[in-house]
């Protein structure tokens, strides 16, 4: 009904955004201009956003894929302010997380249990709204700002396509769904939905940043009783004993024996289950090495370049019997898998809280960066309204 | 059959026999007298009943160079045989059982054979140039000189000697050349279909490669009710007994026009395969299998023995978007509990193996058997050695 609707609706809003303008440097606040959602979208307004690593890939690349000016930010949760025509799943006050590979539900990749790759509306490192090739962003010169893989989080209103939206228990703290929009959702789906870890499982977990950590409390909650964590940073064993963490292996260069050679011997064999959590191809074939044969999976999460290859020995295959394989988003459907993670966060399975090291205001997005390339938090959570950050 | 009076009179003693040997890469056997001495605890001696050529021998064959290529060497690994005598601490066969050796080991024992997920036993260092548990060989030529064996099996002899573990019992009744081809490729190819790759009613599977296991494979996919089995292979003349173990559709790259394998097989299943198996040994074929899987959860199985350490090289981005990559020896059959159950199935008429041999030779002309696999000619062909 008209009086419902919010007094916004079908006109474009003046708000703030941080823009990376150029590759590398400060996000800059200004004010911009996001339009209206068109049929089967949706604007969104960002209660809060965390920053992750594949924002940071984004933001340094000077090359294509990368393109500027552009908004930032996928991992995030917000309210919908205004729905496109066509648009049933969703209302006005919805509270929903934006989530960068899509579910159309419809698709054969949708309806099969094996893959989480929408092939209706496919992921791409696109600067467009999937499915009209536009943008939804302009400065306030009338200049384009790019979308960040369907999301663009980094502003105080964004447009998302239905596809990309999933429906947020309102119990859920918003510091804490946000982090369902990747980071932890991938690394707890690639130990439950990609590898299907079972209890009893040895587990090895290269890269122990928010994925990596998520693998552990992933494993963890499928019953995995050996997990052994591998990092440059020996801070990390002490965080990872919070996500399940059981053995650490420190993978500083001067270390003469290979971290696959301590895990060997470690695990008499090689562990059942190994997750590439970095984007490191090295690491890759490191991970590959101390999986067990017979049985054993290599699981590559770790996102790089996308043209990063790894080259096999193919005997070593053969003769191993071992497994390579990798997903997007830990291989979860976010239509259905989200809401059944934040009922186990709401059950008190799923341990989320900790991986909230740090909360800022959206001015002080920058901070957020430093912190994550120096590596000195797990995620920061950005507030667009400062009155939500909590006093430190 | 020499009947068991016989076979006693041979047990404890070295046994004078013919072997076809090979002593240079590449160069045709040469069938010599050579003794084979007893067996030793745990090991049995069997009399070869017939044998047949399988790819692997050939590349092995043909090995000049490294730490495989082993001189003078008696080569074959798919056998089937009659039990002359065994060692001490054998019970699982005696003397007159049927058997099969097997090139891969199931001790029964380790924690591979005992978990149901792989066939990876953990017995022997994998190399099995000598008898797996003293490293030593049971063969002589008539010069004294030893004389290696392969893939613990050495079958393209009268008698050889095989460690248990490497050694399965077959029933008595069932057909000799059949039992041969469960030794090794068809197992193999049937195996990677059912057991690696798991194929499921209604699935696309592309194969690379159709030779015996590229076949084999087709059948065991066929078996499992796939919706299409395309079959890619430089000789369009393997098109017609392809069919026979049920290829849907054959490609043959030379003939593809202006479009590539890959864009072939993905029109033909709608963005590719679920399954592609690279049978053949080539790190391009098996990379260009990986391409033709589907994304989501296209599964690529390496069967093929590449021997060049060409590196197989896949991209991140790809094996992220749902695409694995595994492989197998022996189509991740255990040989004591799946070779049985493929007999057992042959039995009931449901595998065919009967179209698999194609031709058959007596044991002097075992060349012929290399010249045959060499020129691409047939599948499998049998060398009996009476």
């Amino acid at each position: 009904m008209e009086n419902e609707r919010s007094s916004t609706a079908g006109k474009p809003i003046r708000c703030k955004a941080a823009v990376s303008r150029k590759p590398g440097e400060p996000l800059v606040i200004e004010e911009i201009m996001v339009a209206p959602p068109n049929p089967h979208e949706v604007r969104i307004r960002i209660i809060c956003t965390s920053l992750c690593h594949t924002d940071i890939t984004f933001w340094k690349m000077k090359d294509p894929p990368a393109i500027f000016p552009r908004i930032l930010g996928h991992e995030a949760v917000g309210v919908v302010e205004s729905v496109g025509d066509d648009v049933l799943e969703f209302s006005e006050g919805d509270y929903i997380l934006p989530v960068f590979i899509s579910d159309c539900g419809e698709c054969t990749d949708c309806i099969s249990k094996k893959s989480n790759l929408c092939s209706k509306i496919p992921f791409q490192l696109s600067p467009w709204m999937p499915r009209y090739g536009t943008s939804r962003f302009t400065d306030l010169k009338g200049e384009v700002l790019y979308h960040f893989v369907s999301v663009s989080s980094f502003s105080e209103y964004t447009v998302v396509d239905t596809a990309n939206i999933v429906k947020v228990d309102p119990s859920v703290p918003p510091n804490r769904a946000c982090l369902l929009g990747c980071g932890v959702a991938t690394g707890v789906g690639a130990a439950w939905r990609t590898a299907n870890v079972e209890a009893g499982s040895t587990v090895a977990i290269f890269g122990l940043g928010a994925i990596g950590l998520a693998v552990a409390e992933g494993a963890r909650l499928c019953g995995a009783t050996k997990i052994i964590g591998v990092d440059v940073n020996p801070e990390k064993f002490e965080i990872g004993k919070k996500f399940g963490i059981t053995d650490f292996v420190s993978a500083k260069e001067c270390s003469s024996t290979p971290v696959s050679q301590v895990i060997n011997e470690m695990t008499g064999g090689g562990a059942d289950y190994c997750f590439e959590c970095v984007g490191m191809v090295s690491l890759v074939h490191e991970a590959y090495a101390c999986c067990r044969k017979g049985w054993g999976k290599t699981i590559v999460i770790g996102y790089d370049k996308p043209e990063s290859q790894l080259s096999f020995s193919s005997f070593e295959v053969l003769h191993s019997g071992k497994t390579l394989m990798g997903s997007w988003y830990g291989g979860l459907k976010p239509k259905y898998d989200v809401p059944v993670l934040l009922k186990q966060y709401l059950n008190k399975e799923l341990r989320l809280d900790d991986f909230v090291t740090h909360e800022l205001k959206f001015e002080d997005i920058n901070k957020a960066f430093d912190l994550l390339i120096k590596g000195k938090c797990i995620r920061t959570v950005i507030w667009m309204a400062s009155e939500n950050v909590p006093p430190t | 059959m020499e009947n068991m009076n016989a076979s006693t009179a041979t047990a404890g003693k070295v046994i004078r026999c013919k072997a076809a040997i090979c002593r240079n890469a590449g160069k045709p056997l040469v069938i010599e007298e050579i003794e084979v001495d007893p067996p030793k605890a745990y090991e049995v001696r069997i009399k070869i009943l017939c044998t047949s050529l399988c790819h692997s021998d050939v590349t092995f064959w043909k090995l000049d160079a490294g730490p495989l290529a082993v001189f003078p060497r008696i080569l074959g690994h798919e056998a089937v045989g009659v039990v002359e005598s065994v060692g001490e601490h054998v019970e699982e066969v005696k003397e007159g059982d049927v058997a099969v050796p097997v090139f891969l080991p199931n001790c029964g024992e380790c924690r591979d054979c005992k978990s149901s997920k792989t066939n990876t036993c953990s017995f022997g260092d994998g190399i099995y140039n000598f008898m797996p548990r003293d490293g030593t060989s049971r063969f002589r030529d008539m010069n004294g000189e030893v004389v290696a064996h392969f893939l613990s099996v050495s079958s393209f002899s009268e008698y050889t000697v095989v460690d248990v573990n490497h050694l399965l019992k077959i029933s008595s009744d069932f057909p000799v050349d059949k039992a041969c081809l469960l030794s090794c490729g068809v197992s193999t190819g049937v195996g990677a279909a059912w057991n690696v790759a798991k194929v499921e009613e209604g699935s696309t599977v592309a194969i690379f490669g159709l030779g015996t296991v590229g076949l084999a494979v087709a059948e065991g996919a066929r078996l499992r009710g796939a919706s299409k089995i395309i079959g890619v292979d430089l000789n369009s003349e393997k098109s017609e007994i392809a069919i026979k173990f049920g290829v849907t559709d054959f490609i043959n790259p030379t003939s593809c026009g202006e479009k590539t394998v890959i864009e072939v097989i993905k029109e033909l299943t709608n963005g590719g395969a679920d399954y592609c198996f690279e049978c053949i040994g080539l790190a391009s074929l098996m990379i260009e299998a990986f391409h033709c899987c589907r994304v989501g959860w296209g599964m690529t199985v390496i069967l093929g023995v590449e021997m060049h350490a060409s590196p197989m090289t896949i991209n991140t981005y790809e094996i992220m978007r749902g695409k694995s990559v595994t492989g197998s020896l022996f189509g991740g059959c255990k040989p004591k509990t799946d070779v049985p159950l493929l007999a057992k199935k042959y039995l009931d008429k449901e595998l065919n193996l009967d179209d698999f041999i194609t031709h058959e030779v007596g044991f002097k002309d075992i060349n012929e058997a290399f010249e045959l696999l060499l020129q691409g000619k047939g599948l499998r062909c049998i060398i009996w050695m009476d």
